[in-house]
């Protein structure tokens, strides 16, 4: 499995928000897809983007409650067109098998287009530890592969690249001449990439969507390199999380409304692939063989909990990305896997356990913007306060994130708030107390115990000369409303 | 070909996700609604489709124009087989194509593309195999080609996307590997939206299941406009692994 490096939340995003380039970086991005999002929005008009919602979340609630019901009808239809499914378990049986698919097909090359499974797995040094050339083909991916990173975000993975730093790694990885132009950069990749896909024995893909009836992979993407991935290689291994079938046919036209709509703001990405089987006796294109690997990992443990059940509608658009405070100040890599932002706060406990990423589902606002952003109604707010009461809760002391002193702190809050007379208490001393040390009604980072861990993220300010409450009685209530 | 289960045994797999639903070994208590229609009723669906498409067909086919061209397609009207003929030849005078793959579709019996390019001195073949080590031979014309031209097994107005099934003569590589793609579609392949689609698609694919082979094809393709990239810097660049350039050309019969 990918490295988890969740546990440095904490420094790794203190450090993503001093990096410039990163912030230059990611405020492009999020306006740039969440303004063309909202566009595409508009033009559908938002009675009509309502409906398609809730009739995606209609289809997701169903397949996800019966789940093991499409992934046997999945199964016997995939088996049906003549393709292969495997059911793993875990990361490392998914590796192994496709290990083992590539051993006995005499495997060399893999071309591989965007997989976020892939990521989660880590298939790339399995593969490459047997010996096996692996090149991504997806241009934000192959640059993270020649640089030796991790995708910052869940569809542009090299979001949090400059052109310079890509001009860079292509001069050093790839001999070419330095250039910052971008298209001379596609045109670089291209040339790199087309011998290695008429090449390649083996084609690996993710899956955007699986159609039990049918027994179909639906990938979409821009650029042309999943159909390119799906088609010339003699094996087609597609990888998906268990979460991803749709039961029929019919119910593939609301998602591909939404998906690219809600991920790049595109009324339709330029190549949608559906594959069904390896090639038909009479097909001269193809592959030869076509497996299906179906992967846990984690899954069933989001599954058994019904309050964190519809992380699994989760279509992996990053819309919640896009529209994230957090996200958009701290990028993509602070969160220390493979899925960040809001929705990957809820699925990286649920994968990788919840005492490796404590931090995570407390780095939210709880503004609810994922929420309205999502295409499938996520509600990841709920999600999020139910994690964080579950560790406060927790007896085990990994999980636990609260201690005996926030404890009661949080009681005393609660004490103080509700009771007129001790919250007004409780302004008039802290007023004192707070005033000597504040600059310009604020206290900002200081050494002094109980308040430091505030001031070491944000500013403390001091509580009013005059309360809410006198305000209120003294002018805002005059006109006698 | 298929061989065993690599993974865990697909009934125990099945059973742990059971487990985590707390549900027992049974279909849905209310049955899921597309899945449930039987044959008479995914003709009449697609009756209704063909229908509808029919009477609204002028109408549809501005919209695909319309709609394709926001996609990124150059998307040219052509009243005829002649004009069609035209555009394809100047098309390729243009880019100084010598050869010219095209997909065996039933268009090209109206439109004959290869007498035309001949004229002009570029061979217009149908990529077939015609041995078995014609594979690598003709994915390296395929490469060397500098345009490919297909038809449409469908035309989607609601998204300006053209779709392409597989056949002998290797549609998908033909629209995907040379820079230029031109696809010329005929009235008669024009629809309407995903739905139209999905509704014709399914009944076919259950006809097939009536007399035991039910197949969807190993593929079913959308092609929207242009390959195109924004990975760096949200910048758009045409032309990544797929064509820079692609035609869509609308033939209004005569």
């Amino acid at each position: 499995m990918a490295e988890v490096v969740t546990r440095q939340f904490v420094p790794a995003s203190q450090a993503a928000v001093k990096d410039v380039q990163l912030r230059q970086a990611l405020r492009r991005a999020g306006s740039g897809f969440d303004g063309t999002r909202r566009e595409a929005i508009a033009e559908v008009s938002e009675e009509v983007w309502e409906g398609w919602r809730e009739q995606a979340r209609k289809i997701k609630e169903h397949t996800i409650g019966h789940l093991d019901y499409y992934l046997a009808m999945l199964e016997r239809n995939v088996a049906a067109a003549g393709g292969q499914v495997h059911f793993a378990r875990d990361a490392r049986q998914a590796n192994a098998i496709v290990s083992e698919i590539a051993r006995r097909n005499g495997v060399k090359t893999v071309t591989k287009s965007k997989s976020m499974v892939s990521e989660e797995l880590g298939l790339n040094h399995v593969l490459e530890a047997n010996g096996i050339d692996v090149f991504e083909t997806d241009l934000g991916e192959y640059i993270i592969q020649l640089a030796e990173e991790t995708p910052s975000h869940l569809v542009a993975p090299a979001l949090h690249k400059t052109r310079g730093q890509v001009a860079q790694l292509f001069a050093e990885q790839l001999g070419v001449p330095y250039s910052e132009d971008i298209e001379e950069m596609a045109r670089v990749a291209r040339v790199a990439l087309r011998q290695k896909f008429l090449e390649a024995d083996m084609g690996v893909s993710g899956a955007n969507f699986l159609v039990a009836e049918t027994g179909s992979l639906v990938i979409i993407t821009n650029e042309g390199n999943g159909r390119l991935c799906t088609s010339a290689p003699r094996i087609h291994v597609g990888l998906a999380g268990m979460e991803k079938v749709i039961p029929s046919l019919q119910d593939l036209a609301v998602f591909l409304r939404l998906l690219p709509r809600s991920a790049t703001g595109q009324r339709i990405s330029s190549y949608v692939s559906m594959v069904t089987g390896p090639k038909r006796a009479e097909d001269e294109d193809g592959p030869e063989e076509f497996h299906l690997i179906i992967v846990d990992n984690g899954r069933s443990r989001l599954l058994r909990d019904p309050a964190l059940r519809e992380s699994l509608y989760c279509i992996r658009c990053g819309a919640c990305l896009n529209v994230c405070p957090i996200y958009q100040r701290v990028g993509g890599h602070a969160y220390g896997w493979v899925y960040p932002g809001p929705i990957g706060s809820i699925v990286t406990p649920g994968l990788v356990g919840v005492a490796e990423a404590k931090d995570l589902p407390n780095a939210s606002t709880l503004c609810g913007a994922c929420r309205d952003a999502c295409p499938v109604q996520i509600n990841i707010p709920r999600m999020l306060l139910h994690l964080r009461h579950q560790q406060a809760e927790s007896n085990d002391e990994n999980e636990r994130t609260s201690s005996d002193t926030d404890k009661l702190l949080a009681r005393g809050f609660a004490n103080v708030m509700s009771s007129p007379l001790l919250l007004k208490l409780g302004r008039t001393v802290g007023r004192a107390v707070s005033k000597p040390l504040a600059k310009s009604g604020k206290i900002g980072e200081t050494r002094l115990p109980l308040i430091s861990r505030w001031t070491q993220a944000r500013d403390l300010p001091v509580p009013a000369e005059r309360s809410f409450r006198q305000r209120w009685r003294d002018e805002l209530s005059k006109d006698g409303r | 070909m298929t061989s065993a289960n690599m993974g865990i045994p697909s009934a125990e797999f099945l059973a742990s996700v059971r487990d985590a639903l707390g549900r027992a070994d049974a279909p849905p208590e209310n049955a899921y609604e597309p899945l449930t229609d039987d044959l008479a009723t995914l003709e009449n669906r697609a009756i209704e489709v063909r229908e509808r498409i029919a009477g609204e067909l002028p109408e549809l086919s501005r919209r695909l124009g319309e709609t394709a061209a926001l996609r990124g397609w150059n998307v040219t009207r052509c009243a005829g087989v002649e004009e069609t003929l035209d555009y394809v030849v100047s098309l390729a005078r243009r880019l100084g194509a010598t050869s010219v793959p095209r997909s065996e579709q039933s268009v090209f019996d109206d439109v004959p593309v290869d007498a035309a390019l001949a004229g002009v001195g570029a061979l217009c073949w149908p990529a077939v195999y015609d041995g078995p080590d014609s594979r690598e031979g003709i994915r390296r014309r395929l490469a060397d080609s500098s345009m490919g031209i297909t038809g449409a097994d469908y035309a989607i107005a609601e998204t300006g996307s053209v779709i392409v099934l597989p056949r002998r003569g290797l549609s998908r590589l033909v629209s995907v590997v040379p820079p230029v793609h031109v696809a010329i579609v005929r009235q008669s392949d024009i629809i309407g939206t995903l739905d139209d689609l999905f509704a014709l698609r399914r009944l076919e694919y259950h006809q097939n299941g009536q007399s035991g082979t039910a197949d969807m094809g190993s593929y079913l393709n959308f092609i929207t406009g242009p390959s195109r990239t924004a990975d760096i810097e949200q910048t758009i660049v045409v032309g990544v692994h797929g064509p820079r350039e692609v035609h869509m050309v609308l033939l209004d019969e005569e």
